[in-house]
């Protein structure tokens, strides 16, 4: 069984073409199953985010897999195969897992360590796990990909850090306030700056949010359309002294927060904190302000400073999350490459308990004198030994790790045992593997060794 | 004594520093478990020893200390383990350390001298005890909001700022730990001077119950703090002190307590040497 993978990404593909391939979110259901109608595979997951649709599959030939693929994703969206074809990549086996562990872990975003698509590739595996088209392959796959994901994000920095100018306001709220729905905000000025700070705010339920505007019309309209209370520009002062978070976003050219106003304002809050954000240029606070006790002041510029420094932190930290990716990958391909030793360790099972098998029916004769207990321990004696011998054996075949090896194994035992030549050499056999587990003895079922 | 549990915090204090910097989980809980490990050794320690004294070995200054190490660790492994937060450990476990070596170069525990085997004794040692690592944990919360503090009013969020929780959680982390402390140290207070006032009219023989009175230094010291952590809830509740003064109003009172529980100890109070 090989692991397929067939997409296309923000990395290959543009926008446009991102859009007319994305299955969004019933679109994954519908192509899980008019996929496996088409039997090309045992096994399929899909990816599907705004910024990558992909498709992961067991399958036995990955050639076909290839073909097959590109066909029904061209089909499947109404795209043209020739004009989808630039963009697809395909990888295979470590390759494909290796992509998956990178998506996982947030290596492959657009924003290095963004925090949404390791939730993403969990949705997209339940969805599959959910239509029963996941199998032990992609079951394993997949769950790995999430264990590489989370040990990247919580051993290594990649995923640190507010990388944007709002997101760095509210960690820094956070930071100062702890939890935010305790915490009044205020909107000074009605610019879009300030409309999109409080759309910010709003998504992290402040208590209250206030609006001033020196225009009270405008005020009126951001409180009506985001939801809060708009005051008088007079009022101003007041709103200041009750308020924790006042982002500031006016297109004033003096500094409307002078340094004697928030003084004053402080003068009743018994040292509660107070965290002003300037986002205006030219200025709204003056400098000093940010020199009082209990009060916070960062502007524009620290913000992006901030971000800036984050991105930086972040991708010093992508080296080590490659190598946290790579050991988690190779631990993966080690599962795999120990599953192709299965069907030989399978089939050596059952060459082993069908002589044994043939071999009591062989005795029958002479042991139908016995009585039962005596009978029945012979049996046990008998399933003991052949267990026994195989243990190293078995053993030995798991723990291999170079498919090379595998297939050599492989080769070596059949050849001993005429493993595949059953059906010629074991005509005197009773039992035979081919007929299926249900051999006579249930601690035969091929399953156990898996 | 207690060279094994010294070993063992020792080993945690290492490792609390190497997951404050690195910020490993696995070393998090490696010295959260080295720190279980300490704690537990010294139990055992504390427990051999008062079979072999018959009593709890807390009376001698040595003993004081090792048994406010060992109420120290517990109370933080507590703190950690209610609160999910390993920041505050890099910077309590060098003072475990620091004291335990102290513990470890002295001495074992010495027989409690008659005058002092009674109920009203142990209660006072027990709720001081219980003060102090209250008070030490208000001191580590409150130096760890400072540096916080600093950190984000400089405009340069950075080290601590990824390390520590928000300033309002230390901010009322601080606070509860000193009204904690201070009903303590009241009780153990009230407890001690009750505990004199029904011995010195008795005539007791012991030069110490003597000696004790306001103004040697054991006791004077420990007024000071009282008084000390008294203001910081004043200031508090009334004032609306927070924040930054209340921090370092408790690692001021921290620091009259170590000087009281060592060189105090040691070799200035006439009525608390045993």
């Amino acid at each position: 069984m090989h692991l397929f993978l067939l997409g296309l990404s923000h990395h290959t593909a543009p926008v446009e073409l991102r859009e007319r391939v994305d299955f969004g979110t019933t679109g994954a259901e519908r192509a899980l199953d008019a996929l496996m109608g088409r039997a090309v595979c045992a096994e399929a997951v899909v990816l599907s985010t705004c910024n990558r649709s992909e498709l992961y599959v067991a399958c036995d030939d990955s050639d076909r897999a290839r073909h097959e693929l590109s066909a029904f994703l061209a089909e499947f969206h109404g795209v043209p195969a020739d004009v989808l074809e630039p963009y697809l990549y395909a990888l295979a086996d470590a390759d494909a897992a290796r992509h998956l562990f990178r998506v996982a872990a947030g290596l492959d975003s657009l924003v290095v360590g963004e925090p949404q698509i390791l939730g993403q590739v969990k949705d997209a595996y339940a969805v599959a796990a959910d239509r029963h088209v996941t199998g032990t392959l992609l079951n394993k796959l997949f769950h790995a990909a999430f264990a590489a994901g989370k040990r990247v994000r919580s051993q290594t920095g990649v995923a640190e850090g507010a990388v944007s100018v709002s997101y760095a306001a509210v960690s820094l709220a956070r930071k100062i306030f702890g939890d935010l729905s305790r915490v009044n905000a205020l909107l000074v000025g009605a610019g879009e700056m300030a409309k999109l700070a409080a759309r910010h705010l709003k998504t992290q339920q402040v208590r209250h949010l206030t609006f001033a505007s020196r225009r009270p019309e405008q005020a009126q309209a951001l409180a009506h359309l985001l939801g809060g209370v708009p005051i008088p520009w007079a009022e101003l002062e007041a709103a200041l002294a009750t308020s924790d978070i006042v982002i500031s976003a006016t297109g004033a050219t003096a500094p409307i927060l002078t340094r004697a106003r928030v003084a004053a304002a402080m003068l009743g809050r018994r040292n509660r904190p107070l965290f002003l954000i300037d986002i205006a240029v030219p200025r709204d606070v003056e400098d000093t302000a940010g020199d009082l006790e209990q009060v916070f002041l960062y502007n524009i510029d620290d913000l992006h400073a901030i971000v800036s420094e984050n991105l930086a932190k972040r991708s010093a930290e992508i080296e080590r999350a490659e190598a946290l990716v790579a050991e988690e990958v190779a631990r993966f391909l080690a599962w795999m490459r120990s599953r192709d030793a299965i069907p030989t360790v399978v089939a050596l099972r059952q060459r082993f308990e069908a002589v044994r098998v043939s071999e009591l029916k062989r005795l029958e004769p002479k042991l139908a004198s016995l009585p039962p207990d005596v009978r029945a321990r012979v049996d046990e004696v008998t399933h003991l030994i052949v267990e026994k011998l195989l243990l190293t054996p078995t053993e030995q075949l798991k723990a291999l790790t170079d498919r090379q090896m595998v297939v050599a194994y492989a080769d070596v035992l059949s050849h001993l045992f005429s493993l595949s030549e059953e059906d010629e050499e074991g005509s005197d056999l009773e039992f035979r593997p081919d007929d299926g587990p249900a051999g006579r003895n249930s601690r035969s079922d091929p399953k156990r060794v898996s | 004594m207690g060279v094994i549990p010294l070993l063992l915090y020792a080993a945690a204090a290492a490792a609390y520093t190497v997951h404050f910097v690195r910020r490993d989980e696995r070393i998090g809980r490696l010295a959260t478990a080295a720190l279980a490990g300490a704690a537990l050794a010294h139990t055992f320690l504390i427990g051999m020893q008062t079979v072999r004294v018959g009593h709890a070995p807390f009376g001698g200054t040595t003993g004081a200390i090792s048994a406010f190490v060992w109420v120290l660790a517990l109370a933080y492994l507590y703190l950690e383990m209610s609160t999910n937060e390993r920041a505050m450990g890099v910077f309590i476990l060098p003072l475990l350390v620091a004291l335990e070596a102290i513990v470890a170069s002295s001495p074992g525990a010495t027989t409690l001298p008659e005058a002092l085997q009674s109920a009203w004794f142990a209660l006072h040692v027990t709720t001081l005890l219980f003060a102090y690592a209250s008070f030490a944990l208000a001191a580590v919360v409150g130096i760890t909001y400072v540096l916080l503090f600093r950190e984000i009013k400089a405009r340069h969020p950075g080290f601590f700022t990824a390390r520590l929780p928000s300033l309002q959680v230390l901010d009322v982390m601080n606070g509860r730990a000193v009204a904690i402390g201070w009903t303590f140290l009241t009780i153990g207070v009230v407890v001690g001077g009750l505990w004199v006032l029904k011995m010195q009219p008795q005539g007791a023989s012991d030069p110490r119950v003597r000696a004790m009175s306001l103004l040697d230094p054991k006791i004077f010291v420990a007024l000071i703090c009282w008084a000390v952590y008294s203001f910081a809830l004043y200031a508090r509740r009334i004032v609306g002190w927070s924040g930054r003064r209340a921090a370092w109003l408790s690692a001021l009172g921290f620091v009259i307590v170590l000087l009281n529980l060592v060189p105090v100890g040691y070799f200035l109070t006439k009525s608390h040497n045993f």
